[in-house]
């Protein structure tokens, strides 16, 4: 079996009496798309930072291409960080001449959704193509292995369409990708996910691995605001979308006797992947 | 109105350094202005040479703080101690009426020395050296050169620099594959030559404009200038790695210009200030950059003359240089860091 290209395992990371990151292991294989799921503040970001070499764990194990973090091993990555790391003051040309120079790669093309700004200067370009800008940076050195940030933060849906397009490719290309994000619907792009929370990995495998270990009932009622505070009270966890009520990983019999004799349909629904993320956050914490 | 008032005060009270301004730097300038703004000069070194010195340094005045007596050194030893800094004042009496030489680089000592020379009517004839009108602009054109190095090096710099980690690009550059040392290296370079290409505007102006001169060798000033504006340049990078905002940056280095400008000796002279202010004048860069800059310009001296400020400014270089390139590098591979860390442990 091929080594993987990241791998961690029990990574821990404190600042001082506060541990960012606790006991965590990961692995990237080449050609896969492993998805790092956490709220703000999850650890993710730290995680990273420490898979790169920008910052050394407290405690663990940790190997890049098979040896720790260093200048030889981030050569072989491109990486988009949360911030860019464009620089505002060059334009989008001399910004790819600058890393192409830095990595001693050919020359990147300005890609073709930047040509009309190829000599405008970064700053005074929209938040989508800037991000166009970082992936094709990143990637202009034909790296074997991204490391994205929230690599779609602030951006149109149709520009986040592309820039995924732009990681399926890079993916069947066997370029492994590691990648952090918030966004649920951008996790459904990943072939496998870390959830994590309050640094902790609390569920790990594919989407549909995790959704299966969570229970949810839809609660169809007229009078929802009613039945989420009656759930609330009771200690089931509830959530709400628009005005559907849900319980996750609650019984039936709970959730009944919690809505009392307020008239509502409870039917048992699959859970989604927000849902099966908020149970496991509540169970690890 | 008062919730605006409160929050502000809130914001001030956590931020320290802008307190440190509001409240310490006040106090600071209070107190080295009190005694070092002080354009008069207490006492002058003299040394009096010839025949008639025994008798002359008995009968000068109290101002002068006679350091030597030597009945046989000759004028040309006299001109020698003064293109060497080796003292203020010479009084010759090997000519009739003695000959009172005197530094015009140092410009307040030279303006008390004549004065009171001045009040001893014929008795001594007066000779001002290097500066025979004592023009400010020859003494402080030299001077501003420092000035203008220590603006480029440490506010242009760290503000470049600062920029960079706020914008999140220094990381990126951690992530690149290159060099520490590279990036140091490309960093800095452009504000050296910056500001080296601002140090030759403002000598040919300063000399064209005020009619300067330059008595001394280039190189040797050149030399000095490279060195200095490693020291600046050194601080400047130190300010940014303690510095997370621009704003931040600046303060530092306000902190850090306005006593080099109060107490370097290029408006107060140190000569005037009482001891302890006049020692931390001496920890300071642009102090020993201004004794080489006029003493090249006005005294055309040689190495031979200005080695301690050379040697002086060539510790601190290395000192400071090492400092902010060693601190600059642990932002940049900080794992490297860790790891070197790690064996030593």
């Amino acid at each position: 079996m091929a080594e993987p290209l990241i791998h961690a395992q029990d990574v821990t990371r404190r600042f001082g009496d506060f541990t960012a990151v606790d006991g965590v292991s990961i692995s990237v294989a080449a050609g896969e798309i492993v998805g790092l799921l956490g709220a703000n503040g999850a650890g993710k970001t730290t995680l990273i930072r420490m898979i790169l070499g920008l910052l050394p764990p407290s405690d663990g194990a940790l190997a890049l291409f098979g040896a720790p973090p260093s200048r030889e091993g981030r050569a072989r990555l491109g990486y988009v960080p949360q911030g860019l790391g464009l620089w505002d003051d060059l334009t989008v040309a001399e910004n790819l001449a600058f890393v192409d120079q830095a990595f001693g790669s050919r020359a990147t093309a300005v890609p073709d959704a930047l040509a009309g700004s190829r000599d405008g200067l970064v700053g005074g370009i929209g938040l989508g193509r800037q991000r166009q800008l970082a992936f094709a940076a990143a990637l202009g050195h034909g790296p074997e292995l991204l490391v994205l940030d929230e690599p779609t933060s602030g951006v149109d849906p149709l520009s986040r369409a592309r820039l995924w397009d732009t990681v399926h490719e890079s993916a069947e290309q066997g370029v492994g990708v590691l990648v952090t994000t918030h966004y649920m619907q951008e996790a459904e792009q990943c072939d496998r996910l870390v959830l994590m929370s309050q640094g902790r990995a609390v569920g790990e495998g594919q989407l549909a691995d995790i959704v299966a270990g969570t229970t949810a009932l839809a609660v169809r009622t007229e009078r929802w605001q009613d039945a989420f505070e009656a759930l609330d009270r009771a200690g089931v966890l509830v959530m709400l979308s628009g005005t559907h009520v849900r319980a996750v990983d609650a019984d039936e019999v709970r959730v009944r006797a919690a809505l009392g004799g307020l008239a509502a349909e409870v039917e048992p629904v699959g859970a989604t992947l927000e849902e099966a993320m908020v149970a496991r956050e509540r169970s690890a914490g | 109105m008062k919730a605006m008032i409160l929050k502000e005060f809130r914001e001030l009270r956590r931020d320290k350094r802008t307190m440190a301004m509001l409240i310490v730097l006040p106090i600071v300038l209070l107190t080295i202005f009190g005694y070092a703004a002080n354009f008069t000069v207490d006492t002058i070194p003299t040394r009096v040479i010839g025949p008639g010195a025994e008798q002359a340094a008995a009968n000068a005045p109290e101002l002068f703080d006679i350091g030597e007596v030597d009945a046989e050194a000759t004028t040309d030893d006299a001109l020698a101690w003064m293109t060497d800094n080796a003292t203020e004042v010479v009084i010759d009496t090997t000519t009739q009426p003695p000959t009172a030489y005197v530094d015009g680089a140092s410009l307040f000592t030279a303006q008390s020395a004549s004065a009171a020379f001045g009040r001893m009517g014929d008795q001594v004839e007066v000779d001002i050296l290097f500066n025979p009108d004592l023009e400010t602009s020859w003494v402080m054109v030299p001077a501003l050169i420092g000035l203008i190095l220590t603006f480029i090096g440490t506010i242009i710099t760290s503000i470049g620099l600062v920029k960079e980690r706020q914008s999140g690009t220094l990381e990126q550059l951690a992530v690149m594959p290159l060099k520490p040392a590279d990036v140091i290296i490309g960093k800095i370079a452009p504000y050296f030559l910056l500001a080296s290409f601002d140090m030759l505007v403002v000598t040919f102006l300063g000399v064209w404009i005020f009619d300067v001169p330059f008595n001394g060798s280039p190189w040797l000033f050149a030399i000095g200038a490279g060195i200095f504006l490693f020291v600046v340049l050194g601080i400047g990078v130190l300010i940014s790695t303690v510095s997370q905002t621009q704003a931040q940056a600046i303060q530092l280095a306000i902190m850090l210009l306005l006593p080099q400008i109060l107490l370097s000796g290029f408006i107060f002279p140190l000569d005037a200030m009482p001891t302890a202010i006049a020692a931390i004048g001496r920890c300071l860069p642009l102090t020993y950059f201004v004794e080489i800059a006029q003493g090249i310009f006005l005294r055309g001296a040689g190495l031979d003359a200005l080695w301690v400020p050379y040697a002086v400014l060539t510790g601190m270089a290395l000192l400071v240089f090492t400092a902010a390139v060693l601190r600059f590098r642990r932002d940049l591979a900080p794992s490297a860091h860790h790891r070197a860390k790690s064996k030593a442990a």
